[in-house]
């Protein structure tokens, strides 16, 4: 399988969405979301998804994040057909090959900024001695080496957002998906982590999508789509 | 996920949710320290009470003798017979004792009366104690002494007083030091008595004395009615057993157990419900941890949790509560018992503490994993999406 997902990184898109759609039922009537929206993303680019609030942008990226699933459509990852795994492999997916920025930063509370970080390294099996320096390193990306062992309640909104960053990288994940990772951030933040974003992809292998409101970020990408209505439009 | 982190991440967060807990983790803590007072003193509990209330004392005492008006071979208690019966499981201690009719003059009036030849363990045995004076003891029996105790009654027909300690009696024309008056009598019978060493009557009285009737204390009330049924094969294991009869107050050792067993049936009962809410505790706590951790659960899944990751720590949070109760409870239960049996003095065997340890922390275990599992498996199935989007 890994042979094969490298071997398409290099020929073609590392995502590959067709015609998907989503419909919420929220028990009253039918709210179509998402309209046949198509996607690729090809590995070394960094794609903005701009649109109106309620447009859908959260709900597709949860889609590609595989925590929701689409009411039609196909998504694939690196030549695997993502919407075919099983509980297991899902949360396989989930912890080797997507990073997650949600929107709303949640950090475990109660917890401390280390302990944040370190818990997808323990899903995913890493020996505790090597988390440490993961750790350090992932949060040095975002400017917070300093607040390593801060408890993650006692941290400033943007500090949180930045965190949220970190543990997204921490795994070094072919996908990551950042839902408004710059929403608290001033501009000189917003822009480094852009800046740390564009070195991530320049590996080649690597390939990120961001929402955003911010016309400024969006500039900075590789790539701009737009959500109106349900139907993703390229720029 | 590795086993040392999910002990870390646990016990974590039971440390960090502490104050939720408390309160089952008391419960459950007491519920353990009650029963392992239950299991190991109840027994050294019971015997204390059968030592020191005399109301009750007295359903542990078999009777036993030979009816030697009934035989033409007269029998008595030969020295391996006593020797069996105090190797019995549950026998106490034994007295051994004879019966005689004797009389005295006394400034010129005559009384008869019943003497009673005992060894030096008779008082014991029958939780007699002095009313005045003292009541002889082994120096006096090994010593073939001539001294006797007198029953409260005879002491004031005879001296008109119960105070005669060092006053002298005749009976069969010798004479003999009176040492005591004896109380704890309602037998009218023996406050009617002389009672004076076995050995001293085997000297002195004429004729041949038989040491025909035993009296024999069990260490519990569940110990008499096995005793009492193993008393005629050791007899005839060592003599024969022709005319031996064994008595006990039955009617009185059955109201006494009836009594027992209610009030450990009612321990128990309170026990195992300490136990019970201390395991709904842990149900309704970890449910409410499963609701109020919602957006955790959904975090730790985007992380790349699996459910069975999601399902061994709320499940072993749940044992970390249980089982650290049971430890909590072993020590409260632990200090109780030294305490209870320095009361008492009589402390039970270390062996069945560790006992009772084993089956609380089983118990521990049980409950945790009884009361955990569902909210665990309730924790583990979430979708990440509405766990996401929770509020
Ligand atoms: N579980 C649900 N049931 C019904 N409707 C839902 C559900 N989840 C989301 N929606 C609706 O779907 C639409 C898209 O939501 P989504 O969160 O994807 O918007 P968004 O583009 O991320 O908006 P924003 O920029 O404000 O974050 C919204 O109108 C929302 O009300
Ligand atoms: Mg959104």
């Amino acid at each position: 399988m890994n042979k094969l997902a490298s071997s398409c990184q290099v020929n073609g898109a590392l995502i590959r969405v067709t015609d998907l759609c989503k419909t919420y039922d929220n028990g009253i009537d039918l709210i179509h979301v998402l309209h046949d929206v198509n996607l690729k993303v090809y590995p070394g680019e960094i794609v903005a998804i701009m649109g109106p609030s309620g447009s859908g942008k959260s709900t597709l990226l949860f889609i590609l994040g595989i925590f929701l699933h689409p009411t039609s459509g196909s998504y694939f990852l690196g030549g695997q057909d993502v919407l075919g795994l099983d509980r297991n492999a899902q949360a396989e997916f989930r912890r080797r090959r997507v990073g997650f920025v949600f929107q709303s930063c949640d950090l475990l509370e109660n917890s401390t900024v280390y302990e944040n970080l370190e818990f997808p390294l323990i899903y995913a099996g890493v020996d505790r001695q090597d988390r440490p320096e993961r750790i350090a390193a992932a949060l040095e990306r975002v400017n917070l080496g300093h607040r390593i062992h801060h408890s993650s309640n006692r941290l400033s909104g943007g500090e949180r957002q930045r965190v949220a960053v970190a543990r997204a990288l921490v795994n070094q994940p072919q996908v990551i998906l950042a839902d408004e990772p710059t929403g608290q951030l001033d501009r000189t933040h917003g822009h480094s982590i852009l800046d740390h974003f564009a070195e991530i992809v320049s590996d080649g292998k690597t390939a990120i999508i961001v929402v955003t409101h911010d016309p400024e970020i969006a500039a900075e990408c590789t790539r701009v789509s737009l959500i109106r209505d349900g139907v993703l439009y390229e720029q | 996920m590795r086993l040392n982190d999910l002990m870390r991440v646990s016990l974590r967060q039971v440390m960090r949710h502490r104050r939720r807990y408390t309160g089952v983790v008391l419960a459950i803590a007491l519920g353990v320290a009650g029963f392992l007072n239950i299991v190991t003193m109840s027994r050294e509990v019971k015997k204390n009470f059968n030592e020191n209330l005399d109301l009750i004392g007295g359903v542990t005492i078999l009777r036993i003798y030979f009816d030697n008006q009934r035989s033409y071979r007269p029998q008595w208690f030969r020295e391996q017979t006593l020797a069996a019966l105090k190797r019995l499981d549950g026998v106490k201690e034994l007295s051994l004792t004879a019966v005689k009719y004797s009389q005295t003059n006394f400034q010129g009036r005559h009384f008869a009366f019943t003497t009673m030849a005992v060894d030096e363990g008779f008082w014991q045995v029958r939780n007699f104690w002095p009313l005045t004076g003292k009541l002889f003891g082994l120096d006096a029996v090994t010593g073939h002494k001539r001294e006797v105790v007198l029953g409260a009654e005879l002491a004031k027909k005879i001296f008109g007083d119960t105070h005669v300690r060092g006053k002298d009696l005749e009976i069969n024309q010798e004479i003999y030091l009176v040492s005591g008056v004896l109380g704890g009598v309602t037998d009218s019978g023996l406050a009617n008595s002389v009672f004076l060493p076995l050995t001293t009557a085997e000297d002195r009285f004429p004729g041949r004395l038989l040491a025909d009737r035993l009296y024999l204390r069990c260490a519990t009330w569940d110990d008499v009615t096995a005793v009492a049924a193993a008393i005629p094969g050791i007899v005839k294991s060592c003599q024969s057993p022709e005319e031996l009869h064994v008595e006990g107050s039955w009617e009185a050792l059955k109201r006494v157990q009836l009594l027992a067993w209610w009030i450990e049936f009612l321990i128990y009962l309170a026990t195992s419900a300490t136990f019970l809410l201390g395991g709904v505790g842990i149900w309704n706590v970890m449910m409410a941890a499963v609701t109020s951790r919602t957006r955790e659960i959904g975090l730790k899944k985007a992380m790349g949790a699996e459910d069975r990751d999601i399902l061994a720590q709320f499940l072993s949070e749940a044992l970390c509560l249980s089982v650290g109760a049971a430890l909590l409870g072993a020590g409260l239960g632990r200090i109780m018992m030294e305490f209870l049996s320095y009361i008492i003095e009589s402390r039970p065997p270390e062996n069945l503490f560790f006992f009772g340890v084993t089956l609380a922390f089983l118990f521990a275990v049980v409950i945790g994993v009884g009361a955990g599992l569902y909210p665990s498996i309730r924790a583990s199935r979430m979708e990440v999406v509405t766990a996401i989007r929770y509020e």
